[in-house]
């Protein structure tokens, strides 16, 4: 790093690590990312916070097609507990621990086959991003009861879209240089926030839903 | 492109909805009323609006393992409290005949009772049990929170609907700004929908001419426009709503009683109780603008800061702005179409030869007359040809017997009869002939006289005995 802000150094200074101080900032920047889907573009995910902790867990494993495997595994046997459990009629809340406990076996067998397979990088990935990952189960499970199933699937499908985007964004070298520069600019995120808390204009999707009344207007 | 944009302008879009329309017009406490159905049937009661009875309600477990299940009737609606999107709804059609039970030693049981859904299938008290817990523990509620479960009289459908509707009972989506209707949908329960009739459960909606009642273009689910109702040969458009007026005047009521500024006022039609009010909806959805194929915010923004007495008044408004073809409205009451003075018509001669000209429409004219060229094209060759060898003048055959005149134009093929006609410029005799007359849709078969109109503008002219079943409109 040739141009290292006074700010980044003292608080390296203090004992943060700089990977630490570049996350910490990078996620103003990632929840505007997800702000802007939303209310721009109209692709929803599971709210704010599931794409944004996707984001940095994808972060955290070493390769990121394993991430993206992890989640994908996450969603699918979520959404096959889901009809397995139906005839049960059991109540929310120990239905999504019977669906946590059986993900959290699933990917353990995930993990242990990659071993088998001389995939080393699989079973490298930290517990925390797997964690993490297992969570968003309820997010979804929550949605397809609220929702249905395809909608359900959507919106993971648009999580995982938004966490991608939100991924190469965060460990883009030339923003990861121009935040350790110049740390002050994270607070442009908060005018972009206003003025996107603002924006009464149709989303892009909207353009699409609406498209035949769109033509029939003059 | 750019167009595109612009007319976006005129839609409400999701964030418009929540930023310009819901924050600031839907106060919070009116937002809970409408988020709280018991609370919101007991308000919309008392201030004079017809709705469905509630029959039981279900606060905790307690009352459900103390419930009398025999107090159901055979026909109901079981519903979450805070549901929305339709969700957590469970519908009862009937009652299974069930027999006492006499075991061995004489002690008479009763089985508990089991009813039927729509699709057939049996509901026993251990299914409405399991869904009672599930609605009390919110999972059908916003944002998870505990619920209560209320069991509703369940409506019944309206002769008029019945080929349109899959089991469920259709209801009438208005919304409702600033004390004026602006939009309003008819939507139809599917086989999709499992017999509820919200959009995002796949129910049809059907958009609804606001001056008239009448259904204009339809939607299914969120996005498809249909024509019929799918499977069938059932046209969605032209279905005129009855209580029309009624149903309008309750959802500007609603709003009243509510203290929301804008909203989605549910209204169905009870076959015995005429226009029941079903509930208020704090965030209506936008696809109501597909169904009527056009724009809410240019209509919001119209009607901002309008100050409106009463709800009569608010209904006027809606219709007068909003309603499309009022002309519509004149052709329904009367049963005729309204047309100009210059019409196009399609004219079907012999061996189906058809051709499509501009009329005049002459209220002073008796006969339909049309000009000889007109009529050589329409296969009538012959006629002419052979009427025309013929050189007789009114003053010529004036005195004769009508059985006299007929003698000289008898040999003259497709020939119909001959009439006298009076117009300004004298009294002349004309052949006449058979020919089908289409306007504006309707056919008439009709005789029309033949005479030489080459030196007008028009080849025909409508007379009098072929509008009977029009209204004329000097304007069009």
């Amino acid at each position: 790093m040739e141009n290292i802000s006074p700010l980044i150094k003292y608080f390296i200074g203090q004992g943060v690590p700089l990977d630490t101080v570049i996350l910490l900032l990078m996620l103003p920047i990632v929840v505007t990312l997800i702000a802007f889907f939303r209310q721009v573009i109209g692709i929803k995910a599971f709210g704010i916070y599931t794409p944004a902790i996707v984001t940095f867990a994808f972060l955290a494993v070493p390769q990121l097609r394993y991430g993206v495997l992890i989640f994908v595994v996450v969603i699918f046997v979520g959404m096959l507990l889901r009809f397995a459990l139906k005839g049960l009629r059991i109540l929310y809340l120990p239905r999504v621990a019977i669906t946590l406990s059986i993900i959290a076996l699933s990917i353990l067998m995930l993990l242990s086959f990659g071993g088998a397979m001389q995939r080393t990088g699989l079973a490298a990935v930290s517990i925390f991003p797997i964690l993490i990952m297992i969570t968003i189960v309820e997010k979804f499970v929550a949605a397809q009861i609220e929702k249905g199933n395809k909608a359900a699937l959507i919106l993971a499908v648009e999580t995982l879209v938004i966490s991608l985007v939100g991924y190469y964004l965060a460990s883009w070298p030339a923003l990861i240089k121009g935040i350790v520069a110049f740390p002050w600019l994270i607070l442009i995120t908060i005018p972009i926030n206003v003025f996107l808390g603002k924006w009464d204009g149709l989303r892009l999707n909207e353009y699409f839903r609406f498209r035949e009344v769109l033509k029939n207007l003059k | 492109m750019f167009e595109i944009f612009k007319n976006g302008k005129k839609l409400l879009g999701m964030n418009a909805r929540n930023l310009d329309y819901i924050r600031p017009y839907n106060r919070k406490k009116a937002k809970k009323l409408a988020d709280d159905k018991i609370l919101s049937k007991r308000m919309l009661k008392k201030g004079g609006i017809p709705v469905p009875k509630l029959l039981a309600k279900i606060r905790t477990v307690e009352e459900l393992e103390n419930f009398d299940w025999f107090s159901l009737p055979s026909t109901f609606a079981l519903k979450p409290n805070r549901g929305y999107g339709g969700g957590g709804i469970l519908v009862v059609y009937g009652k299974k005949k069930v027999f006492k039970c006499v075991s061995s030693d004489g002690t008479e049981t009763i089985p508990d009772p089991v009813w039927i859904k729509a699709d057939g299938s049996k509901v026993t008290v251990e299914d409405l049990k399991g869904h009672i817990l599930n609605i009390l523990d919110g999972a059908f509620s916003l944002a998870n929170m505990p619920d209560i479960a209320f069991f509703e009289e369940r409506l019944t459908l309206l002769k008029l609907f019945k080929p349109y509707a899959y089991k469920g009972i259709p209801d009438i989506r208005v919304i409702v700004f600033n004390h004026i209707p602006v939009m309003a949908m008819l939507r139809l329960p599917t086989k999709e929908s499992g017999g509820k009739a919200n959009l995002q459960q796949g129910g049809i909606g059907v958009g609804i001419d606001l001056a008239t009642g009448v259904t204009t273009t339809a939607v299914l689910g969120k996005g498809k426009i249909i024509d019929y109702v799918p499977g069938t040969r059932m046209l969605l458009s032209g279905i005129r709503i009855p209580y029309w007026k009624d149903i309008l005047l309750l959802a500007v009521k609603a709003q009243e009683v509510s203290g929301m500024g804008f909203l989605g006022a549910d209204v169905a039609i009870d076959r015995e109780r005429g226009p029941v009010f079903l509930e208020i909806n704090a965030r209506p959805g936008l696809a109501i603008q597909v169904a009527n194929l056009s724009g809410l915010k240019e209509r919001l923004e119209r009607i901002k800061g309008l100050k409106i007495k009463t709800a009569a008044r608010g209904v006027r408004v809606g219709r007068d702005l909003f309603g499309g073809e009022v002309e519509e409205e004149v052709e329904e009451i009367s049963g005729r179409k309204m047309i100009g003075t210059i019409e196009k018509v399609k004219l079907v001669g012999r061996n189906n030869k058809t051709i499509e000209v501009e009329a005049k429409i002459d209220t002073g004219a008796g006969f339909t007359s049309i000009d000889t060229d007109l009529a050589q094209q329409l296969g009538f060759e012959d006629t002419v040809a052979e009427y025309q060898k013929i050189e007789a003048t009114y003053k010529d055959i004036q005195h004769l017997s009508k059985k006299e005149r007929w003698g000289i134009y008898k040999h003259i093929p497709h020939l119909e009869s001959t009439v006298i006609v009076n117009s300004a410029s004298g009294s002349t005799y004309r052949p006449t002939i058979k020919i089908t007359v289409v306007m504006d849709n309707v056919v008439i078969p009709t005789k029309v006289t033949l005479i030489n109109r080459a030196h007008l503008k028009y080849p025909i002219i409508i007379g009098k005995r072929n509008l009977r079943k029009f209204l004329i409109d000097v304007n069009k």
